[in-house]
């Protein structure tokens, strides 16, 4: 629990070093606070935690491992970070400061146990958010994304809230394990508000994952917000999305997988649809990863749809290798685009001549995102697919096959464009920084496609 | 370390070095590539050579007779109800396995020394060239179907780049059409795999496994499973077995390729370089016919039996379709990729036809094509690297301009079109004898296919023959006048390449008991499946 | 405080019930129909005070002080909301000198 604390002061000392201009200790001190974050985070690991806060808080297992990969994503985007933020403004703390308080509200989101405590910590991250997306005040993508991001993630709130005033008003708690058992203790006669709050629930968490229908709000914001700002949001928040999604329905509502199982299929088969046949008709590369992310959500749903004792692995590998493949992904965006000036797959072409490295770790990113074998994204889809099928939910799984291959088409167009295209460029300057990062997700991609053994056997 | 995973991964580690070596070795790449080549080659002889055959050696669906195995624990994964995922590093030979190591390595080899026309980032094509190498060597090798798919898929990404990059002027379209064909048929027999895991265990740990031997065997389906032999199970109202046969088959069929699932083979063949057309023809088409074998019919034995009929019908079509379109084509290679549909049907012939000569004549057939596609292909090179054309129309009389290259055609094409002497001519005889004798040994499939089968020979001999007297005889002329310049005669590499080629086509077709013999028992166990 | 209760208590749950469920679905359609950003903003609010109404009649309801704990955590959460949401409005009305939402059309598929 010590995690939380320690991320929340970071953020604070981290505002004060702005304050007195420290400005070059900023990045050093937020990534060793990460640091400090993740090793506190992970001794907590099989500690059998108990529910803490009067119950408030559950830092188990589940809690570890979801928070050390947003810690980790986290620190590989403030590794880009270094003099991204001061070309956009002057006031660069409060970026960091921002970026961790949304952290330490995805902290609570994941190690919730009580559903006050979900709707706390979703606030925190999603207020901090808000202001992110908009940081860029002259700019005007930014401002719309900010002001719709904020319209839609307000509503959406609504209706969670709407759905945990129901579920409160049938159980009488908000604590998980008490609705749990109120559940398991009704086989039948649940209170039909429950069933609607449970409805209403699923809507308002699909809003915040960005699973279809309600996802049109994921590209314009991911494409109108800053670059980085939108990596953070396509994976640490997304990741956090799911776990809390994942928590509280194996912890809640496993029993009435009946009920919500159905709901699930439909929105997870529309999901995977509309994000992977919109993302093929995109000419802009950030807009393909936005809608390419809806896919992915859609993909994680699967886990849910069939919820079981694989899910919780399942959705963990598929979340890791999606995070440090757009990890990938956007920060060889953002050296592109600050040497072309725009964003669509022309710019990528002849990558593969100038910057073979750069070339390298984005293809390798793309095979991972389309689940091509010795890459984490194809344990991350096998998994997901063989909990589904331990289900017998073989037609979804056929139709997320189909899906996958929609998916080669787009994430290949960018591998077209780097190595089967000519344009004379020049080199683009890689800082070391961006190497690293890019070094390290190469890495971390291949290890758990070639010997997933490591993160397999965590649950 | 066994011998099988040094031949597998001693491409990658030659691979990584290439990657590593600074820009200015560049010239030094194609002899690397050639070394390990030749390392290969060495060691499949040294395992086709201590490869033992007999009653304890017989492969198949007895894991215990399979030789060199290697074994090692790879992918762990507790799920809940279903126990724990077992995937292995599980690999080793048998007698289906071990001709087509030696023959890709042999091709491999052939295929590296016809390297040399590739001009530019030598770095990119031989590392990807490794990495093909080493994911070619694996899906002979591997036991564990997982693995397998792995080496499967990873086929697909080197060759993707290898044509998309150095391929002709429409590479994009044909990079990405073959590798969507591919990949379409592998993702579902993804699926079907993993429905076979949750139908099989392991008879000794008690976990599902992916281990495809013991997939093979009846008794290790959990009774309830999904694919069980006995329950019977539907998916959307098809019989479970059945559709998971089909998926398999499809898959590999499009590999082979059968007709209708051909048509990614011409636009491959001709977009891609002269050295992945070679390994193209010589070693992909075989991983299709060879995963026919050992997955498909080994798998699902009781479906297969069912089916020969129309899988024997599929072969028939594709010999004569093969065949028919490959005497309108003008464009020399487009002629001979057809070809090579043309042959692979008899391959499916044979094996339809579940009799002990058919599947050794199918056996036959692969190894022998492998060898004599190889040689078509570089012959088709020949040409091409010297005047960039290869319209049949633009080229006559070239048997006086270039006597050792118009020899080596003849042999070519006459051991194609299944000349006596000639390795063709044992592997189709003995296609077309299985599939003739099967009619009164099983009553699989009716005598009038292996009759239609032997059209296909003659057709075969109308379009070589036809092609030879379009291009090599008759007054010299061609399209340009400096071509007779360009147009030298067969250089000492090529002739290299092209001896050892010839020298086995003639070897298997006079002493075809060199590959026989070795196949045979492995042969003798896999038709008891089906008993 | 035992007199409140009973207050609550006089009118019954359902109609508390309905009565949220009527202003939420106000706030809904307000968010979905209106284009002003200020009014869409409101209408959010309303959905939000639906839902404390509900969680004070169920908390007095069952006799469980944690729902009315809840109302206090949404109003402390839905005041910072307000600031950020009205500092993004008057940033965009700066930028467009305008709120209508129909001005943000520039980002589209």
């Amino acid at each position: 629990m010590s995690t939380l604390i320690v991320i929340s002061i970071l953020a604070i000392v981290v505002l004060y070093l702005g304050l007195f201009k420290a400005k070059q200790a900023l990045l050093p001190i937020s990534v060793l606070g990460l640091v400090a974050a993740l090793a506190l985070a992970i001794m907590e690991w099989n500690s059998n935690a108990a529910p803490i806060f009067s119950g408030m808080m559950h830092f188990d297992n589940f809690a570890v491992a979801f928070s050390s990969i947003c810690i980790i994503t986290t620190i590989l985007v403030f590794l880009l970070s270094k003099n991204y933020f001061e070309k956009i403004s002057d006031n660069v703390a409060e970026y960091y400061t921002l970026i961790l308080f949304a952290l330490s509200g995805i902290i609570v989101m994941v190690s919730y146990h009580n559903l006050s405590m979900l709707f706390v910590g979703l606030e925190i991250m999603s207020v901090s958010l808000y202001i992110l997306a908009g940081i860029k005040r002259k700019d005007f993508a930014s401002n719309e994304a900010a002001l719709k991001y904020f319209l839609m993630g307000a509503f959406s709130t609504g209706f969670l809230l709407f759905g945990i005033a129901l579920i409160y008003g049938a159980s009488k708690s908000f604590d998980l394990a008490v609705i749990a058992q109120y559940v398991i203790d009704r086989p039948t006669g649940i209170d039909p508000i429950f069933y609607v709050g449970l409805v209403l629930m699923i809507v308002g968490l699909c809003f915040k994952v960005g699973a279809a229908p309600f996802h049109f709000w994921t590209p314009d914001v991911y494409e109108g917000a800053p670059t980085l700002i939108t990596a953070f949001m396509s994976t640490v928040v997304k990741i956090a999305g799911f776990a809390a999604f994942l928590r509280l329905f194996s912890i809640c509502f496993a029993p009435l997988q009946d009920f919500w199982m159905p709901t699930l299929l439909v929105i997870t088969i529309l999901t995977l649809f509309v994000g992977n046949i919109t993302a093929l008709y995109q000419t802009n590369f950030k807009r393909m990863l936005a809608f390419s992310s809806i896919s992915h959500a859609g993909y994680m749903l699967f886990a849910i749809v069939a919820l079981g004792a694989a899910s919780t692995n399942a959705i963990f590998i598929y979340a890791a290798a999606y995070a440090v493949s757009s990890i990938t992904a956007f920060a060889v965006l953002m050296l592109v685009k600050a040497k072309t000036g725009s964003e669509n797959f022309e710019d990528f072409n002849g990558l593969a001549k100038s910057n073979p490295f750069l070339a390298f770790a984005l293809t390798v990113a793309m095979l991972s995102f389309a689940g091509i074998p010795l890459t984490a994204g194809f344990i991350g889809k096998f998994f997901v697919f063989n909990a589904a099928l331990a289900q017998y939910h073989t037609w979804l799984v056929a139709i997320a096959v189909v899906n996958a291959i929609i998916g080669v088409f787009y994430y290949f167009k960018v591998i077209v464009a780097m190595y089967f295209k000519d344009n004379q460029t020049k080199q683009i300057a890689t800082p070391a920084y961006f190497n690293f990062v890019l070094g390290v997700s190469l890495i971390i991609t291949l290890v758990l496609g070639i010997y997933p053994s490591f993160i397999t056997n965590l649950f | 370390m066994g011998l099988l995973s040094i031949l597998i991964f001693v491409p990658l580690l030659f691979g990584l070095t290439i990657l590593l070596l600074p820009k200015k070795y560049s010239q030094s790449y194609k002899y690397f590539t050639v070394a390990v080549a030749v390392i290969q080659l060495a060691i499949t002889a040294y395992l086709y050579c201590q490869f033992q055959t007999g009653a304890a050696f017989t492969g198949v669906n007895q894991l215990d007779s399979y030789q060199f195995k290697e074994y090692l624990p790879w992918i762990r994964l507790d799920i809940g109800k279903f126990g724990a995922l077992q995937i292995d590093y599980l690999l080793g030979v048998d007698g289906f396995s071990i001709p087509l190591l030696f023959l890709s390595a042999l091709v491999m080899l052939i295929a590296a020394l016809s390297s040399w026309e590739i001009k530019e980032n030598h770095k990119g094509y031989f590392s990807l060239m490794m990495l093909l190498n080493t994911a070619i060597m694996g899906v002979f090798c591997a036991l564990d179907i997982f693995l397998f798919y792995v080496f499967y898929e990873l086929m697909l990404l080197p060759l993707y780049f290898l044509i998309g990059i150095w391929g002709g002027v429409r590479r994009e379209y044909a990079a990405i059409k073959f590798f969507l064909y591919t990949l379409l048929g592998s993702v579902f027999m993804l699926l079907v795999i993993a429905g076979l895991y949750f139908s099989v265990i392991d008879p000794l740990t008690g976990n599902h496994t992916f281990n495809m031997v013991h997939m093979m065997n009846p008794q290790n389906y959990v009774p309830d499973g999904i694919f069980s032999f006995l329950a019977h199970q539907d998916i959307l109202g098809i019989p479970a077995r059945l559709l998971g046969f089909i998926v398999v088959f499809i898959a590999f069929a499009i590999k082979v390729p059968i007709v209708p699932f051909h048509t990614w083979l011409p636009d491959a063949h001709v977009e891609a370089p002269t050295p992945i057309s070679i390994i193209l023809a010589g070693v992909l088409l075989k991983v299709g016919g060879y995963g026919i074998i050992r997955i498909a019919y080994s798998i699902f034995p009781d479906v297969a039996l069912n089916l020969s009929f129309y899988i024997g019908l599929l072969g028939v079509i594709s010999i004569l379709y093969g065949a028919m379109v490959a005497l309108a084509q003008t464009d020399l290679k487009r002629l001979i990729a057809y070809s090579s549909v043309s042959h692979m049907g008899f391959v499916l012939l044979g094996l339809a036809s579940l009799t002990s000569e058919g599947i050794s004549g199918a056996m036959m057939q692969m190894i022998s094509h492998g060898f004599l596609s190889v040689m078509l292909f570089f012959i088709v090179g020949v040409v091409y690297n010297r005047v960039h054309d290869r319209y049949i129309y633009n080229f006559r009389g070239l048997a006086t301009h270039m006597p050792i290259y118009t020899g080596f055609v003849m042999i070519a094409f006459f051991a194609s079109l299944g000349l006596p002497g000639f390795s063709a001519f044992i592997a189709e005889a003995f296609s077309l004898i299985g599939a003739f004798n099967s009619e009164s040994v099983n009553g699989l499939i009716p005598r009038w296919m292996a009759i239609l089968g032997s059209f296909g020979i003659l057709l075969g001999a109308a379009y070589l023959l036809w092609t030879l007297q379009r291009m090599f005889f008759g007054q010299l002329r061609v399209k340009e006048e400096n071509w007779l310049i360009k147009l030298k005669d067969l250089n000492v590499r090529e002739i290299l390449t092209l001896v050892p080629l010839a020298f086995f086509a003639i070897l298997l077709g006079v002493i075809p008991s060199l590959v026989f013999n070795i196949i045979n028992t492995s042969v003798n166990q896999f038709i008891l499946l089906f008993t | 405080m035992e007199n409140i209760t009973s207050t609550i208590q006089a009118v019954p749950l359902n109609h508390y019930i309905l009565l949220s469920a009527i202003i939420f679905t106000i706030g809904v359609i307000g968010v979905l129909v209106r284009r002003n950003a200020i009014i869409i903003f409101m209408s959010v609010e309303l959905m939000l005070n639906a839902v404390n109404l509900l969680l004070a009649a169920f908390s007095s309801y069952s006799g469980d002080a944690s729902g009315q704990v809840f109302v206090f955590f949404i109003m402390a959460l839905a005041a910072a909301e307000v600031a950020v949401g009205l500092a993004i409005i008057v940033m965009v009305y700066r930028n467009t000198s305008s709120i209508d939402i129909n001005i943000l059309n520039r980002l589209k598929w």
